[in-house]
């Protein structure tokens, strides 16, 4: 896989483009991007002939190895990699470890192993063993293993722990992918974790930066555990370790961001040249019953809500499609009555036609990014998608400052690691300090 | 022909069989018969898109008006203009009169000349099913094809008494159906002959039937559990009775083998929940049964389910990557809902 910049603007946002994948020489990504999160190997509640009616062309599929350890035997039988596996053959297949918006256990940690937590329960797994199933399932990209699922309120111990064992599978996982022949066409990405502790987290870039000849590109972890929790951060904080990181990170290199941001965060990350997404956010809200409807024309917008709750009696009868002049499938065909139906009686459909809507109105928020940039109009344009969050009370509002919070909740989450340390002493938290 | 929402034409009849081919035009959709109906009890096929549906050829789909009637409800049924327009499905529509929950809901109901009463399992307040209330709905809901309310007893029911007194009941409720009716030139009902396995009973019901000015039929009461021996009979002696030139519908009856004998014996319509309920267990229908996908031997099986089969699910899928998400991911019921309907259709 080929990453190359084609645009950078002043204040750090680019446009890139991913290419020279070998099975398929013809694709081409455009970045900034998110991936579509797959579940089981399938992007979730979407046959591939249904995918094939919201997207026309190649996608970029997130494939976190805790769904789809289970598919090993029936892959490695079949000996042509994951995509072709789960029936997605023309499209690009993204590897990493957990799911970032998966709680998962506390704890379980053995020297040189991570907890994989599956379907079938907890596996330990060594770099060895996960670079061996990476040649089963032979992504185009794959992040190395990296123990990196830890929020900002991590204790100290843990954050250094997580850093050398991080550094330590990452040099195996280099070594191995030097020498094998399964993984001749796939990209290695290094993951930086630790992202709450400066110092540690540079440690873990400076361990990149060793292999920035081997590596394609960076990946950031460390920032959120999976937890509501976790991503209830203030946005400041967030984009500002987005910044950091993307500042101490060589230039050409794709720059990975996991986690279930909402568009507010991913236009702060944009903005400090973060390239591609994970892409969670689309499917938390549809398993909620949620429609994104971000308003992306700069010269119009009035207020309205950027998300749409569809459990609610009061779009029983509301025969409009969820955002009128959406070109998507469930837009052009069907009603906020039918899908309040569907949700109300718990059919399947409604997933199917929230994940239609969902994943389509995700992609048209790159899309407009990616347009603003090559204009140099994208300030612009991340102002007007923070200010729809700003004034909508919407759910999952990760990434702002959460008023439920009570200021005791606050102080014992400050007690692990100093907030200076976080933010290097600008913006200091709400209520916190 | 008997009214402009439904004419039947055969196109070929069999030789040493009653089987006939046909089309059927409805006011949405000209169906070719013999034809499977899925079952899309609320509003939806178990997560398949209308547009899915009509790639797998499926010309005509049952709604259940008992669920309808609840959810959504009438009131916005009305207001969206019917189901065709709420769901967005253009082709054909037929819906159930309410009645058969009553087998499945039995303890919650009691049934009196009146109607049937119901015990809402939604909000436990009293509901009172009439013939005129089953037709009030169905006309809102706007299927193309709407049953009468029938009184219904399970097949493997004994006593003669109770088996009579329904099966004259359903004639009675069929002349109240007919005349509450509101819209007789663009929905067809179609009455059902009861009877059970009791022969002249249903010699006495199809012969009742066939004095109405009705453009087609359905035969009821088969479809609980009763033995092929029983069963097959039954059907052949109503068929043997209705006439020849209106559609006849063998309601619940879906099983492979059930649908070649019922085609040669003269059925045009079927019915059956079994092809999308069994795929939500990892079940996919082949010509010489099931595969449960569930099992181990699938595990490295990298064949589609049916080798033959042109459903979007045989040409990309293998059964090793469905034996990995059956049961677990909804994709893996919507990819096994879609062969088994092809397979059925």
């Amino acid at each position: 896989m080929r990453f190359t910049i084609k645009q950078t603007s002043c204040s750090g946002e680019r446009i890139g483009l991913l290419s020279g994948f070998i099975k398929s020489p013809n694709t081409t990504i455009e970045t900034p991007t998110a991936a579509l999160l797959t579940q089981g190997g399938s992007v979730a509640h979407l046959t591939a002939d249904v995918l094939s009616k919201v997207f026309s062309n190649p996608q970029l599929l997130w494939m976190p190895l805790s769904s789809m350890a289970h598919l090993e035997t029936g892959a490695k039988a079949q000996g042509q990699g994951v995509a072709k596996f789960v029936a997605l053959p023309e499209h690009v297949v993204c590897s990493t470890f957990h799911n970032m918006n998966e709680e998962t256990p506390q704890g379980h940690f053995e020297s040189e192993k991570v907890p994989l937590w599956t379907r079938n329960g907890k596996k330990m797994i060594t770099a060895d063993r996960y670079m061996d199933m990476m040649e089963v399932f032979k992504p185009d990209i794959f992040l190395a293993i990296a123990d990196g699922h830890t929020s900002l309120d991590e204790g100290h111990k843990r954050i250094v722990k997580s850093v050398s064992r991080t550094c330590n599978m990452l040099d195996v996982c280099v070594k191995r992918y030097k020498e094998s022949k399964q993984l001749q066409n796939s990209s290695l990405i290094g993951v930086v974790v630790g992202a709450g502790l400066p110092s540690k987290c540079a440690e873990c870039i400076q361990q990149i930066k060793k292999y920035k000849n081997t590596l394609s590109g960076v990946a950031l972890q460390g920032i959120t555990d999976g937890t509501k929790e976790s991503y209830k951060e203030p946005i400041e904080k967030i984009e500002n370790i987005f910044k950091r990181v993307g500042d101490a990170v060589p230039k050409d290199l794709v720059r990975i961001a996991e986690g279930c941001w909402n568009p507010a965060i991913i236009v702060a990350a944009i903005e400090h040249g973060w390239d591609v997404f994970g892409g969670s956010y689309p499917l938390e809200l549809t398993n909620a019953g949620h429609a994104l409807v971000l308003n992306y024309d700069v010269n119009r917008y009035s207020g309205e809500a950027c998300v749409l709750d569809l459990n609610d009696t009061s779009y029983r009868d509301d025969f409009t499609p969820v955002l009128p002049g959406c070109k998507c499938l469930t837009c052009r065909k069907h009603t906020r009555a039918y899908i309040q139906h569907l949700l109300n009686t718990k059919e399947m459909l409604a997933s199917v036609l929230l994940s239609i809507h969902n994943l389509h109105h995700y992609d048209q928020l790159f899309y407009h990014a990616r347009q603003h940039i090559a204009s140099n109009t994208f300030s612009v344009f991340k102002s007007h998608i923070t200010k729809q969050y700003d004034v909508a009370k919407t759910p999952y509002m990760n990434g702002k400052h959460d008023s439920e919070m009570t200021d005791i909740e606050h102080l014992k989450k400050k007690v692990k690691i100093s907030n200076e340390e976080i933010i290097n002493g600008h913006n200091i938290m709400n209520g916190i300090a | 022909m008997r009214s402009g929402a439904l004419s039947f034409n055969i196109k070929k009849e069999c030789n040493v069989t009653k089987a006939r081919s046909g089309v059927m035009k409805l006011p949405h959709y000209e169906v070719k018969t013999p034809v499977f109906m899925p079952v899309g009890t609320q509003g939806t096929m178990k997560g398949l898109l209308p547009d899915q549906l009509e790639e797998l050829d499926c010309e005509i789909i049952l709604g259940n008006t008992y669920h309808l009637g609840n959810r959504p409800g009438t009131d916005i049924l009305e207001k969206v203009g019917g189901l065709h327009k709420f769901m967005g499905w253009n082709r054909a529509l037929l819906t159930d009169s309410g009645g058969f929950q009553m087998v499945s809901l039995l303890k919650l109901a009691e049934i009196t000349e009146e109607g049937v009463k119901f015990k809402s399992p939604y909000d436990n307040s009293e509901i009172m099913l009439t013939p005129e209330k089953s037709i009030e709905i169905q006309n809102c809901i706007g299927a193309d094809i709407i049953m009468q309310l029938d009184d219904v007893v399970q097949t493997t029911f004994q006593d003669y008494n109770r088996i009579k007194e329904a099966t004259e009941r359903t004639s009675r409720w069929l002349d109240r159906c007919i005349s509450a009716h509101q819209r007789p030139t663009e929905q067809s009902i179609f009455p059902i002959v009861q009877g059970l396995l009791n022969k002249e009973l249903r010699e006495q019901s199809a012969g009742e039937h066939m004095k109405k000015d009705v453009n087609g039929f359905a035969i009821g009461g088969l479809s609980g559990g009763e033995a092929k021996d029983d069963f097959w009979p039954m059907v052949s002696l109503s068929t043997g009775i209705l006439d020849k030139n209106r559609p006849r519908y063998l309601m619940g009856v879906g099983l492979a083998i059930d649908l070649v004998v019922c085609v040669a014996l003269g059925v045009d319509m079927f019915d059956c929940v079994f092809p999308t309920r069994t795929a939500r267990f990892g079940c996919a229908l082949v010509n010489t049964g099931q595969l449960n996908l569930k099992q181990k031997q699938y595990e490295t099986d990298l064949n589609p389910i049916d080798k033959d089969c042109t459903c979007q699910t045989c040409k990309n899928y293998t059964r090793a990557y469905l034996h990995c998400i059956v049961t677990v991911e909804s994709v893996a019921c919507h990819l096994i809902s879609v062969h088994n309907i092809a397979f059925q259709v």
